[in-house]
């Protein structure tokens, strides 16, 4: 069974009068412990995807299987119950944190609000989560505008992986990382879904780092599936005009064009 | 080879929190006349300080040492007329309330002295020569009524119309998606061409400055690591950090760092 299947996904908003599809009846799924990336140009809808499915904004049409269940369906307590399992990390931490809040501080908020760890026990257990991110136990009393942007960006996937998810919509995750960071965060994605089996809605300009980390890729073209496949497959030979044009756009160390 | 400027024991710092930070660090080189020269490296390494320098656009409490002469000019450049700055943001860079037509036009009428109907009609050709679709109703638009990627078009019209002879492009195209970059990338091959400018590209991403330059410089910690042509950076880099970024880069046909054995698919 899939981990999360999404059938028919509609998304539209209104923009000078006329209705605009960003999101139009878009189906996939993904399996536990695979990276499903969603690549494509600005306003291809990608984002609006990750959105939906994280339930920051509702579709006008179709159905979104998480864990078996209507996702859709789901209000109140059992929606934040089950937020647990799915959650989020952004290309900005520092937008999705309040900066002047230390780093316990902002790993503390999951494990009380989901009831995972008691009082007492959660400065241990926040200790464990930013060792499991590779940063320093000191690191927790610092404020989360003083670390670094790497380093914040470690915060947020602690914070994510805090409450046990089975699922984590990382959108352009590692777009604004430095190139030498980036390497390392991306292996520690890697290593966290080795680990705890975690899949991921991996959602990317980038076509370069989605054919290294990706299972399998979904091209989006103005709200719809272009093309879908193995990510090396889909990327080393594009079969859509949008595919093509993604390819031929990305930027070459050893070009012909110089 | 004449150097267009020639940068001599630049140190510039910046007054951080009480304390003095430098951005740049008794730096030498020059920029030569009609080169495309990109400055590359991460956050904090200081290629936007040293685009702002060249430019006489650095804060005033920002204390430079150090010396910027500009032996291609044979005078000091007039900010607007000799260097075009194209910044990363064209919508931190445009007027929002002002037609674009207006606010490209207002460049070429200060500093070449055109009349406005003069000014207007080169505005227009300017609009065409940045292929912006339909140029005389885009002379009368706003600047949120464009695309991210034609907003940075009408950007390099203004920062080109009064015909300077340096252009810098400082992070022009990162905010872009890949496919609008390329068009940018290639809109500044091709200006810098036919008006013969010479072109400073600062940029994060070493794979697009091998693209477009004939050299890159690379920087670290407010320091130059190493300068030299694109294919002597690329293919045999002298120093381990330009070494590093290479590895960094993560191509379309980079070895996958995903390890296939035991999972899902």
């Amino acid at each position: 069974m899939s981990l999360l299947a999404v059938s028919n996904l509609t998304k539209r908003y209104r923009r000078g009068g006329k209705s605009i599809a960003a999101v139009d009846d878009v189906s996939f799924h993904i399996d536990p412990g695979e990276t499903l990336a969603l690549a494509g140009p600005s306003g291809s809808g990608k984002s609006t995807i990750a959105r939906l499915v994280l339930r920051l904004v509702e579709p006008d049409a179709g159905r979104i299987e998480f864990e078996g269940d209507d996702f859709l369906a789901l209000r109140a307590a059992a929606l934040r119950a089950r937020r647990a399992r799915l959650q989020m990390v952004f290309q900005d931490p520092l937008a999705a944190f309040n900066p002047r809040a230390t780093v316990a501080r902002v790993l503390d908020d999951p494990l009380r609000i989901h009831g995972i760890a008691s009082r007492s026990e959660r400065p241990r257990r926040i200790a464990a989560l930013l060792e499991r991110v590779g940063l320093a136990a000191e690191l927790a009393s610092r404020a989360i505008h003083e670390i670094s942007g790497g380093q914040r960006q470690r915060v947020a996937i602690a914070r994510a992986v805090a409450t046990k998810p089975t699922l984590i919509v990382l959108d352009e995750a590692v777009s604004a990382l430095d190139v030498s960071v980036r390497g390392q965060i991306l292996e520690l994605l890697l290593d966290l879904q080795r680990q705890e089996r975690i899949a991921y809605l991996f959602i990317s300009h980038d076509l370069g780092v989605v054919r290294a980390v990706a299972h399998r890729v979904i091209l989006l073209d103005a709200g719809q599936i272009a093309e879908s496949g193995d990510a090396r497959a889909v990327i080393d030979a594009p079969r859509s005009a949008i595919g093509k044009a993604l390819v031929a756009a990305a930027p070459r160390l050893h070009g012909t064009r110089r | 080879m004449t150097a267009l400027t020639s940068i001599r024991d630049l140190t510039v710092t910046y007054r951080r929190d009480g304390t003095a930070v430098a951005a740049l660090k008794n730096i030498g080189l020059d920029v030569v006349t009609g080169e495309r020269l990109a400055v590359i490296g991460e956050s904090g390494s200081g290629k936007s300080t040293l685009a702002l320098a060249i430019a006489g656009l650095l804060p005033a409490a920002s204390r430079i040492d150090g010396r910027i002469e500009w032996p291609g000019l044979g005078r000091a450049p007039l900010g607007g007329r000799d260097i075009g700055f194209v910044f990363q943001d064209p919508s931190a860079s445009l007027d929002p309330v002002m037609p674009i037509g207006k606010q490209i036009a207002e460049v070429a009428r200060t500093h070449l002295g055109l009349t406005w109907p003069q000014a207007y009609a080169k505005a227009k050709n300017l609009l065409e020569r940045v292929r912006l679709p339909d140029p005389d109703s885009a002379l009368l638009a706003f600047p949120h009524q464009l695309s991210g990627g034609q907003k940075q078009r009408v950007a390099i019209a203004a920062a080109i119309a009064a015909g300077p002879k340096l252009l810098i492009a400082d992070e022009a195209t990162s905010a872009l998606d890949t496919i609008v970059q390329a068009e940018i990338v290639a809109l500044i091959r091709r200006l810098v061409a036919e008006d013969g400018m010479t072109l400073l590209f600062i940029s994060h991403d070493i794979a697009l400055a091998a693209e477009l330059a004939e050299r890159i410089a690379v920087f670290r910690h407010g320091q130059l690591v190493e300068l030299g042509a694109t294919a002597r950076i690329v293919d045999a880099p002298a120093q381990p950090y330009t070494r590093a970024l290479l590895d960094a880069h993560i191509g379309l046909d980079a070895e996958p760092l995903l390890n296939r054995s035991g999972l899902a698919t």
